[in-house]
């Protein structure tokens, strides 16, 4: 496989979890009330990769 | 017309009860407070009545396919749903039909005052704003039936006026059963009283035969000092008490009039600083009450 | 019907709105990628870690494109439906919990239609995550690995969806039985698992058991069908209905416990 390819076939995966990570912090800075402090779901969402999106959305929503 | 009868109606959680032997009538388009201090069973004899509680035992009967509007305390709502959304909603699985389920929302939130909100997430609301979506939701089918919780003790007075004459406005064709204990308010919407205590019922009847048992009105008249006070009653016969420059005469059948009172006044040439119809509060016949059972 | 219709766009609107039709979908995805794509690039990862002592020549096996399937639907196992008990854990216990459910709990609700609108909406978000983390998956191994048929793909999505909408009615029943979103997914967790168990331990024989779905997926895919595959599926259904019929019925018993 050549180097094009292989360069292709990883960017989904990148694109994927930063489409992730910007959505769940987008949703972080407009929700009036989050459960738990803004800056540590934000840590949380950027500093673990893929988790820290889906703990956001799961515990850090509260549906708003 | 009967629309409710309730027969001991009991409800135990475990060794506590909740509400013991509760048995009250509700007609047909008349409004019916029901009051009594925090932990008295209003909350929970409100969750049976509107089917959310089953009772211990007792009965609740009711016309059959009867339809509900309920108002809970403290209303939560869906966040993410606008207002006219989540008032459709509800309008549609109470049994309104999809087209007038629309009309009648949009009708409600206007009622309600909400007009500047029909479309804006219940998330964003206030707390009265949203007391205001618990009144439209629960209105928004016409029920025969209104169940309401407390319905304005969270408003700030002006809020609470404005509801209680939109109650007011709704009581002609609805039957209205309220908790409250601002009884200020209660007084002015009020065909019959329910006073509750410890999960039962203290006293009942209609607000003229509650304050007639516990504290019949009275004409006052104000002399300019006790011992005028005390020439006039030793002057007439009518029942009367005498305190300090103040001589106070129930209102009864057998007892005076106003218009006694005033012709006799008249004709007497007293130091007279006032006379005034006087009517117990609900307040003082609820002390009253409460203190002597 | 008409309830149901009414509940199911409700639902739909609040998955929308949480924006769990977005992010469930992308994990699974991104399960279906990472699987091949990780196994494409250990070996050169171990290489240029340092690890292996000088001199030493690193032999791998490669997958076959089945196997490296196999392993995508291993993920969807384990982080894949954890992810989906998270995500539905409250549908039932949560709108109870916060008093959200009492405002419907007091009309003419009908509990089948209030309970079926949830698993509708719930098995139909997790079902197309899980097609098209396959999909996704599949493409990838493809161009790693080599071709498998496509056919054999869709063989073994299609049998995983009835396991799929199984777990979902598991997972609702669980909200539907618990006090809070916590406990529901406590149950829902800990019932997966101890089936599994169960049947891993006594189970050889029970070929007829749900739990095998799974595994008689990957068996097809690699070589014929198992005789008892179609057996398992008829009582995963049938367990699937005797949910619905469970997740009503304590729904409306659990009317209740709504916060007035």
């Amino acid at each position: 496989m050549d180097q094009t390819t292989m360069i292709m076939a990883l960017v989904p995966i990148f694109l994927i979890q930063l489409a992730l990570m910007i959505f769940a912090l987008v949703d972080l800075v407009k929700n009036p009330n989050p459960n738990g402090p803004k800056w540590m779901w934000g840590i949380i969402i950027v500093v673990i990769n893929l988790i820290g999106p889906i703990l956001y959305f799961v515990i850090g929503r509260k549906n708003y | 017309m009967n629309i409710v009868e309730v027969e001991n109606l009991t409800k135990r959680y475990g060794g506590e009860t909740a509400v013991e032997e509760l048995s009250f009538i509700l007609e047909k388009a008349t409004a019916t407070a029901l009051i009594g201090p925090n932990g008295a069973g209003k909350t929970t004899s409100l969750s049976m009545l509107a089917n959310l509680l089953s009772p211990t035992s007792g009965k609740i009967i009711m016309k059959k396919d009867i339809s509900i509007g309920f108002l809970p305390q403290y209303p939560q709502f869906f966040p993410w749903l606008t207002a006219i959304e989540f008032t459709e909603l509800a309008a549609k699985i109470s049994g309104v039909d999809i087209k007038q389920a629309r009309l009648q929302s949009i009708k409600t939130l206007e009622f309600v005052g909400l007009e500047n909100a029909i479309h804006k997430k219940v998330g964003s609301f206030s707390g009265g704003m949203k007391q205001r979506l618990g009144l439209a939701q629960a209105i928004v089918h016409r029920p025969e039936l209104l169940l309401l919780d407390e319905p304005i003790s969270a408003l700030d007075p002006t809020g609470r006026r404005e509801i209680m004459n939109l109650l007011k406005s709704l009581q002609q064709d609805t039957t209205i059963l309220y908790s409250t204990h601002i009884l200020n308010d209660a007084e002015e919407m009020t065909d019959q009283l329910l006073f509750m205590r410890d999960g039962r019922l203290i006293e009942q009847g209609s607000l003229k035969d509650v304050k007639k048992k516990h504290a019949a009105p009275y004409i006052q008249i104000k002399f300019g000092n006790s011992t005028y006070a005390l020439e006039f009653v030793s002057n007439h016969t009518w029942k009367c008490e005498v305190k300090e420059n103040l001589v106070l005469l129930p209102v009864s059948e057998t007892g005076p009039t106003m218009q006694d009172v005033l012709y006799v006044l008249s004709t007497e040439k007293q130091d007279i600083i006032g006379v005034e119809f006087q009517d117990a509060s609900l307040e003082e016949i609820f002390l009253k009450v409460v203190a002597n059972k | 019907m008409k309830q149901f219709l009414l509940l199911l766009k409700k639902e739909q609107l609040e998955n929308i709105r949480n924006y769990k039709i977005y992010w469930i979908p992308a994990i699974f995805i991104l399960l279906g990628i990472v699987e091949p794509t990780t196994n494409y690039f250990l070996p050169q990862i171990l290489e240029s870690s340092g690890s292996l002592p000088e001199g030493a020549v690193f032999e791998m096996p490669t997958p076959t494109p089945e196997q490296m399937l196999a392993a995508i639907m291993e993920q969807f196992q384990t982080i894949g439906i954890a992810v989906l008990i998270l995500a539905y854990m409250g549908t039932i216990a949560g709108e109870r919990k916060s008093g959200t459910a009492t405002l419907l709990y007091v009309r003419p609700l009908s509990f089948k239609a209030y309970f079926l609108s949830k698993w509708t909406t719930a098995s139909v978000i997790s079902l197309v995550s899980v097609w098209l983390g396959f999909l996704a998956g599949y493409y990838y191994t493809f161009l790693f690995f080599g071709e498998v048929a496509l056919i054999k793909v869709l063989q073994l999505i299609g049998i995983y969806s009835v396991w799929v909408l199984f777990i979902m009615a598991l997972v609702l029943v669980a909200s539907a039985i618990a006090p809070n979103s916590g406990f529901a997914a406590a149950i829902a967790f800990g019932t997966y698992l101890i089936i599994q168990l169960i049947d891993g331990l006594f189970g050889l024989n029970w070929t007829l058991s749900p739990v095998k779905i799974p595994q008689y997926g990957v068996e097809w895919l690699t070589g014929s069908p198992n005789s008892s595959v179609w057996g398992a599926i008829g009582i995963a259904i049938l367990l699937t209905l005797l949910l619905f019929a469970l997740g009503s019925w304590t729904a409306k018993r659990n009317k209740a416990k709504t916060k007035v």
